[in-house]
């Protein structure tokens, strides 16, 4: 179980994050929306341990997070691969740390349950689509088993069709993996058809955490609301009201 | 500003202070007894052990390394070079003596070097690609190829041996600087043809000129007002480059002609292995060198505030 | 990198097959015939010993290139690790290297060089120790730089995250970006360590007789200066024609990548 516990980020005089607190459980889903610079990327980093955070905690299950190897889907699926090495090497690495340097019926597994072409491995990353790397990228953050999965807005380099394909795979896999997933996304849409809960970061504080049906209905607050109708009148909510 | 400028002298001094840690451990760590060696370039024998011993003391040796560290830094912060280990004479009087050697042969190098690459490197520039700028660039790639110490020995086998025509070895006459002045020349004019000719074709390569060109700016006033100062931003960079070459080269000059000066002190101070006039010479490179370093560091404050420190 | 290759072929092969091309032993001594002008016998005369210049030439390759070959590789290995540790131990381990690295670039290299190796005394193992503690600094800087840059990418990240040690992500997510501008950086130090060695040798610090080395040579060669001025030429042409060809290639390699960053800049 994740546990952030009044958590407060500075960058110099700024603080980009201030006193959060929120917990995420084996197999739920939740889903972080916000404007770009509410603080979702720092979040991120928080809770991966790559930003110091000046107060508070983050654990899971009472050990700091880092313990349990959490994963991270990253936003550019390109960029997170080195482009000198194939793609299998990659997507090896958290087994390769673990010391484990081959998992036959694993990758089987996952390249059957993400739709990936086992013989796209061998290629490098700009001989994949950008959908096919996405996958790749799935692929690397659940090989080794993580119970923490942090999703940086997984959907936003893809195209329509392909978001939609991918968001399914991504709910399938928490399905048979059972993982907590962590998603920061601006697409309430997505957010709202996949996450169990919604938190809205505004300035660096949340605003509120409701669980999404009720958050589609009727969000607790004033900014809540803003958003929500903002995204109807996209027509991006319409699919799940 | 202030911050990233009180940083620069925090380093300065950082800088400086593992210079003289440095110097004083290499030379704590040469190989054979210090005392030993200061008594027989003082006496020319192996004098005996109670001699040594006296001499050791008397020189601190065994106080250890950070008493006589400290021994050494506290006189030097005031000013005090300390004595030869050899003639037991200051060393600074030496030392000032050295400089005006030096100081006058760096300078009339650095003359000739520019003298020779400036208007070189305009003329390349005229026309890029073309035989002048060829040529140019095949000069400076051979010229940065020749050592310093051979292009010497060139010159006094043409001018002083074959010819006959200059004096070569000693500093007596005003006439015997000019072979070490045109080694030294020749060699800061092949560096500073190249950087000067890539500067000026990449400040012309500056995509406001064109905007110029086209309001009707005379081209020789873009040349004056705006590419002339791009090229100079490197130029700034490049001395504090040409500094080291300039004191890297002072030493072989000196060698090879014979002359008085700094370079020529340090060698026989290292034969003699006379260490606090080693010490000497060091710390007085690296005060000057870090200083010029410094002042540059500030010019580019100066010159565009956006560069905080220089990459290299 | 194709031409680097071919550059570092070349001269170890000088400095292996040199040697075996020499038609007299370089160190024999044959008075009667000290100081001969070129002939069909001694094809670039002899020295004040009598000893075949040509041979001295080709032996001192040896010296001149190996041993620069040397002290340019273990200077690449130092600064490397002392980069790469900067670039990926955070910010003390960052300040701290850069400080040293800005305390021995505070100082003229061959200066420093020469007060190393007179200090502790003229031989080969010092020469090779001060040139390479002077020679580190610039792959430091570099290494550190793209390192810096590196520390961002998506993919070092992730192998960050993966849990991989900081050994493994420098060996393959840091060095094969770095080998190509350190391999510039390597151009220039190798032909500054052929100067340094022959600079040492002729201020008499360097390599000892009567080890045939370029710098020592020219040394003795300065004495008969008067009597046989072309002895003089061979040792100091040597020293030119390596550096120039080491530089030239240098900056067709430094070029290359420059074009190729600008075609990904535009693509």
């Amino acid at each position: 179980m994740l546990t952030v516990d009044h958590v407060s980020v500075r960058r110099g005089t700024i603080a980009t994050l201030q006193d959060i607190s929120l917990s995420l459980g084996p197999n739920r889903t939740l889903a972080v929306v916000g404007e770009s610079g509410a603080g979702k990327s720092t979040l991120i980093g928080a809770i991966l341990g790559l930003v110091p955070c000046n107060l508070g905690h983050i654990t899971w299950d009472n050990a700091p997070v880092h313990r349990c190897r959490p994963a991270l889907v990253m936003q550019e699926p390109r960029s997170a691969f080195n482009p000198r090495m194939s793609l299998r090497r990659s997507v090896m690495e958290p087994l390769v740390a673990r010391g484990i340097l081959a998992d036959p019926a694993r990758l089987d597994t996952l390249c059957h349950g993400l739709e990936i072409a086992p013989d796209l491995l061998d290629r490098r990353p700009t001989e994949v689509s950008i959908g096919q790397a996405q996958r790749m990228g799935i692929l690397r953050a659940l090989i080794a088993k993580p119970p923490l999965v942090l999703f940086d807005e997984p959907l936003s380099a893809l195209d329509a069709v392909t978001q939609k394909h991918t968001a399914r795979l991504i709910a399938q896999m928490q399905h048979e993996e059972g993982f907590a997933s962590l998603i920061v996304t601006h697409d309430l849409g997505y957010a709202a058809a996949f996450a169990d809960d919604i938190a809205v970061l505004r300035a660096g504080r949340i605003a509120e955490i409701t669980p999404s049906q009720a958050f589609v209905q009727t969000p607790q607050t004033a900014y809540g609301r803003t958003l929500r109708d903002a995204a109807f009148a996209l027509g991006a909510l319409e699919r799940v009201a | 500003m202030i911050g990233s400028l009180g940083n620069l002298f925090l380093r300065t001094a950082v800088v400086l202070t593992g210079t003289a840690l440095a110097t004083f451990a290499l030379l704590w760590h040469a190989p054979g007894d210090p005392a030993l060696a200061i008594a027989d370039a003082r006496y020319a024998s192996i004098p005996p052990a109670e001699v040594v011993d006296l001499i050791r003391a008397e020189a601190g040796l065994d106080a250890g390394f950070w008493p006589a560290f400290q021994a050494w830094v506290g006189p030097l912060i005031g000013g005090d070079f300390g004595q030869s280990s050899v003639t037991g004479r200051d060393v600074w009087p030496e030392l000032v003596t050295a400089m005006s050697y030096t100081g006058p042969l760096a300078l009339a190098g650095l003359s000739v070097g520019l003298l020779i690459s400036v208007p070189l490197a305009l003329l390349a520039t005229q026309h890029p690609g073309g035989w002048l700028d060829r040529c140019a660039v095949a000069l400076a790639s051979i010229g940065a190829a020749i050592p310093a110490y051979w292009l010497g020995l060139l010159l006094i086998l043409l001018f002083a041996v074959q010819l006959g025509w200059l004096p070569a070895m000693g500093a007596r006459t005003p006439a015997h600087i000019i072979l070490p002045a045109l080694t030294l020349g020749l060699g800061v004019a092949a560096s500073l043809t190249r950087i000067l000719r890539s500067g000026i074709l990449e400040a012309r390569d500056q995509h406001f000129l064109p905007a110029f060109q086209r309001r009707g700016v005379a081209n020789r006033d873009i040349e004056r007002d705006h590419v002339v100062p791009h090229a100079a931003i490197p130029v700034v960079t490049v001395f504090g480059l040409e500094l080291a070459f300039l004191l890297e080269g002072v030493v072989m000059v000196e060698v090879i002609f014979a002359r008085p000066g700094l370079g020529s002190f340090l060698v026989n101070a290292i034969e003699a292995r006379d260490f606090p006039k080693v010490q000497a010479v060091v710390v007085l490179t690296a005060v000057l060198f870090v200083t010029v370093n410094l002042l540059i560091d500030l010019i580019y404050h100066a010159l565009d505030p956006r560069i905080g420190e220089r990459d290299a | 990198m194709r031409s680097v290759g071919a550059l570092i072929v070349i001269m170890l092969l000088l400095a292996l097959i040199g040697p075996m091309l020499a038609p007299h032993d370089p160190t024999q001594i044959n008075i009667p015939h000290r100081l001969s002008p070129p002939s069909p016998e001694w094809l670039l005369g002899t020295d004040a010993l009598g000893r075949d210049i040509l041979s001295r030439l080709l032996h001192g390759a040896r010296w001149s290139l190996g041993l620069a070959f040397l002290i340019s590789v273990i200077g690449l290995c130092i600064g490397t690790v002392a980069g790469l540790v900067a670039a990926q131990g955070g910010k003390l381990a960052d300040w701290f290297v850069m400080r040293v690295t800005d305390t021995f670039l505070a100082f003229p290299d061959l200066v420093a060089a020469v007060v190393i190796a007179g200090v502790l005394g003229a031989g080969t193992g010092s020469l090779i120790f001060a040139l390479t503690v002077t020679g580190w600094m610039r792959y430091a800087r570099v290494a550190r730089g793209i390192g810096l840059s590196l520390q961002n990418r998506g993919y070092v990240v992730q192998a960050k995250l993966a849990g991989l040690s900081p050994l493994v992500i420098a060996r393959w997510h840091y060095l094969p970006s770095l080998l190509p501008s350190l391999a510039v950086v390597w151009t220039g130090m190798f032909a500054r360590a052929i100067l340094g060695i022959s600079a040492l040798g002729f201020l008499g610090f360097g390599v000892q007789p009567p080890m045939p080395e370029w710098g020592t040579m020219l040394l003795d060669a300065r004495i008969h200066m008067r009597s046989t001025p072309l002895q003089m030429i061979w040792p100091g042409l040597a020293v030119v024609i390596c550096v120039l060809a080491i530089n030239l290639t240098g900056d067709a390699l430094r070029d290359a990548l420059a074009e190729q960053k600008d075609r990904k800049g535009t693509a």
